[in-house]
């Protein structure tokens, strides 16, 4: 008998809370809707793509930094179009599904004229195909991946893409350098690093350099024993390691460990503070990447950027935070030349972005979408920190 | 280049070898599989990493605080998350709650220590040594000379100590144990507290030996070592050595000479052949003597 009330209460009460929810939610949809309308007119949003905690917070912690900065800047000067720029701020948490959903509240209920982001190539197509639906522009500061704009034409990226950047790398390593015998990792579960590979296979054989191992590992591993004593045998000039940093640090320690002196070049995955914490002293002066920004040997503009950022936050800008406020401030400069805010019209401009003097280089937007950035910056690790090795022409496409 | 990798997997598989303990003792005593074991295995490093960097203690008494540290720890995870429903409700509930708890742990390193990896500064001093084709290091050395006496250790408390008795007793029947007098309750938290502490040992160590912790590192090594325990005989105590060593040679052999790409697939293959063949693992026992 206990059990049967117990049973009808619980029913009745379940049914009670979801009648309230439905209640409050359509409450809150009728509430949001009137700010926005209200708020539609004199308001020009921008909804921030990005991880602020999870693994790849690292890369989305100073874009928001930079994203947050650029908003500032222009408001200060009286925004965009004589309308307040308001930035919206989401951490997706490098979730395939979060950022989904994320993408889906900014075109819904924010009604953002623009998405700027994501750092990571794979999480920047879910957002993408959202936003070329529902005829967002989406501009990121960080996918370098393949297969990013080809999503439509309402996707852009301001960022050094990997097939423009790897031909001039590969060219300077095996030509300059002389490091023809070249073994090559990739991380299995990272679609950065799968992508990645193939570009630096054809650059590498269009170089004429031998391919002499190629091994692949998992992000989360930490074992990297078996692979570092089957590069001992063949010992490369170089290791391509295509993947992020935490596992680049680990690798470089083993090789250490098992007395093996290797060099490393990979992208700017490589790119992250823990590769020093990490790696101490087994990647010093071994460990290269490119990238599209470094913040020190920097124009005017650069400089200035870097003080700016430095004086706001304390810390030095990385090249997330430059190229969300530089995408930031394209997208400014679209609206303000087409006078629109209209996304399908100012998209027109930014297809035909021709030399735009950024913080983080220049940058063209090319006939096929593709953002072609001036220089590559090629970084080491020099007394636990990143510094510029060299500047790289980029071998421009067609 | 075999013998060398063959090393390889021997450090990689003491790691495994130590959390599987754990797994296999409680298992033999509760059936339950705890699943929170490899965040415990995730504090202990932590903990470590504390003692070395915050209090400044040297490694040794940081490996032994570390597993004081989690002895208490699975002391307290048992008493709150699943004393509480042994008895009253199916396993599946104890199994379930086991998973809130290794979410909850996981999550809690989160807040406190954020999710970069990190990474115990260079407090051994690390030579290498060369014997024929083989290089080793000091590090690999102390890691299975700390692993060995671990195990030794574990299987002479078991087999010769009253305590150890009194395990045995309630893996053969849990409720004839009681009815012997046996304080079941005190038994389950002791057997919690030493799988734990065994976890720590292994945190710590592997946490110094691969050079990085990190609030997730528990979730794939806790899986391993579950498998690595069933592999060797869920239940029995020289099983889990035998099955976490053996999965660690499996896994490196599999890079080395088949593919890396497989690695995980070819180790897990092998443990599926394992199991058809021998359901009760390679050293388990038909009428399984737990413990």
């Amino acid at each position: 008998m206990k059990m049967r009330v117990n049973r009808k209460t619980a029913i009745l009460l379940c049914l009670v809370l979801a009648l309230s929810l439905v209640a409050t939610g359509c409450a809150a949809k009728k509430d949001a809707s009137e700010v926005d309308k209200a708020a539609d007119t004199n308001v020009i949003k921008l909804g921030f793509l990005g991880a602020t905690t999870g693994e790849v917070a690292c890369y989305g912690r100073p874009a928001e930094k930079g994203m947050k900065m650029a908003i500032d800047e222009l408001n200060a000067q009286g925004g965009i179009l004589g309308k307040k720029v308001e930035g919206i701020y989401e951490d997706n948490k490098g979730d395939n599904a979060e950022i989904a959903n994320i993408a889906q509240k900014y075109v819904t209920r924010d009604k953002v004229v623009a998405m700027v982001g994501d750092p990571c190539t794979g999480l920047t197509k879910v957002a993408a195909k959202i936003a070329q639906t529902n005829k967002i522009v989406l501009f990121s500061g960080g996918a370098t991946g393949t297969g990013v704009v080809d999503l439509g034409d309402y996707i852009f990226r301001n960022t050094l893409v990997d097939k423009n950047a790897v031909p001039a790398v590969v060219n300077w390593m095996v030509n300059k350098q002389g490091w023809k015998n070249v073994a090559i990792i990739t991380s299995m579960n990272n679609g950065y690093s799968t992508a990645l590979t193939p570009v630096f296979q054809e650059a590498l054989t269009a170089n004429k350099a031998k391919i002499i191992a190629e091994d692949t590992i998992n992000d989360g591993e930490t074992d990297f024993s078996a692979q570092i004593t089957k590069l001992k045998k063949v010992k490369p000039d170089v290791l391509v390691f295509t993947g992020y940093y935490k596992e680049a640090a680990l690798i470089m320690k083993e090789a250490q460990k098992q007395g093996l002196d290797l060099k490393m070049i990979g992208g700017d995955g490589l790119y992250g503070e823990d590769l020093m914490k990490l790696g101490g002293t087994a990647v010093e002066q071994k460990v290269m990447y490119y990238a599209g920004f470094t913040s020190d040997g920097a124009s005017a503009e650069t400089a200035k950027f870097i003080q700016d950022y430095k004086a706001l936050y304390n810390e030095e800008p990385d090249m997330f935070s430059a190229q969300y406020y530089d995408a930031v401030m394209i997208l400014a400069q679209a609206m303000e030349s087409t006078k629109s805010t209209d996304p399908s019209v100012f998209k027109g401009y930014l297809a035909t972005l021709k030399d735009y003097p950024g913080v983080s280089g220049k940058t063209t937007i090319g006939a096929d979408r593709e953002p072609i950035k001036n220089p590559v910056c090629l970084l080491t690790v020099k007394d636990g920190n990143f510094r510029s090795l060299m500047e790289l022409i980029p071998v421009t496409v067609k | 280049m075999f013998w060398q990798q063959l090393l390889n997997g021997i450090t990689l598989g003491s790691s495994y070898a130590l959390i599987a303990l754990g797994y296999t003792m409680v298992y033999g005593i509760v059936q339950l599989i705890n699943f929170a074991h490899g965040e415990i295995y995730m504090f202990g490093a932590f903990a470590g990493l504390f003692l070395v960097t915050v209090v400044g203690l040297p490694i040794g008494w940081a490996l032994l605080g570390a597993m004081a540290f989690c002895m208490l720890l699975g002391v307290v995870v048992e008493r709150v998350a699943y004393r509480p429903l042994r008895g009253k409700s199916s396993r599946l509930s104890a199994l379930i709650s086991a998973i809130g708890v290794s979410i909850f742990l996981s999550t809690l390193m989160v807040i406190i220590a954020g999710t970069n990896p990190r990474n115990y500064p260079d407090i051994i001093k690390i030579s290498n040594y060369q014997l024929g084709a083989v290089q080793f290091s000091s590090l690999q050395i102390i890691i299975l000379i700390i692993s060995a006496i671990l195990m030794i250790g574990l299987e002479l408390m078991v087999r010769r100590s009253r305590i150890g008795k009194a395990m045995r007793a309630c893996s053969q029947d849990i409720e004839a144990a009681a009815l012997m007098g046996i304080n079941v309750n005190r038994v389950i938290s002791f057997t919690f507290a030493v799988g734990s502490a065994l976890a720590a040992a292994g945190g710590v160590m592997v946490a110094i030996y691969y050079n990085a912790l990190w609030p997730y590192m528990g979730t794939m090594a806790g899986m391993k070592a579950f498998c690595a325990a069933v592999l060797g005989g869920i239940g029995s105590i020289p099983g889990a050595m035998v099955g976490g060593i053996s999965l660690g040679i499996m896994e490196i052999m599999g890079v080395a000479y088949l593919s890396s790409s497989y690695k995980d697939a070819i180790a897990f293959a092998i443990l599926i052949l394992v199991l058809i063949i021998r359901p009760q693992g390679l050293l388990g026992q038909k009428i399984v003597k737990k413990v």
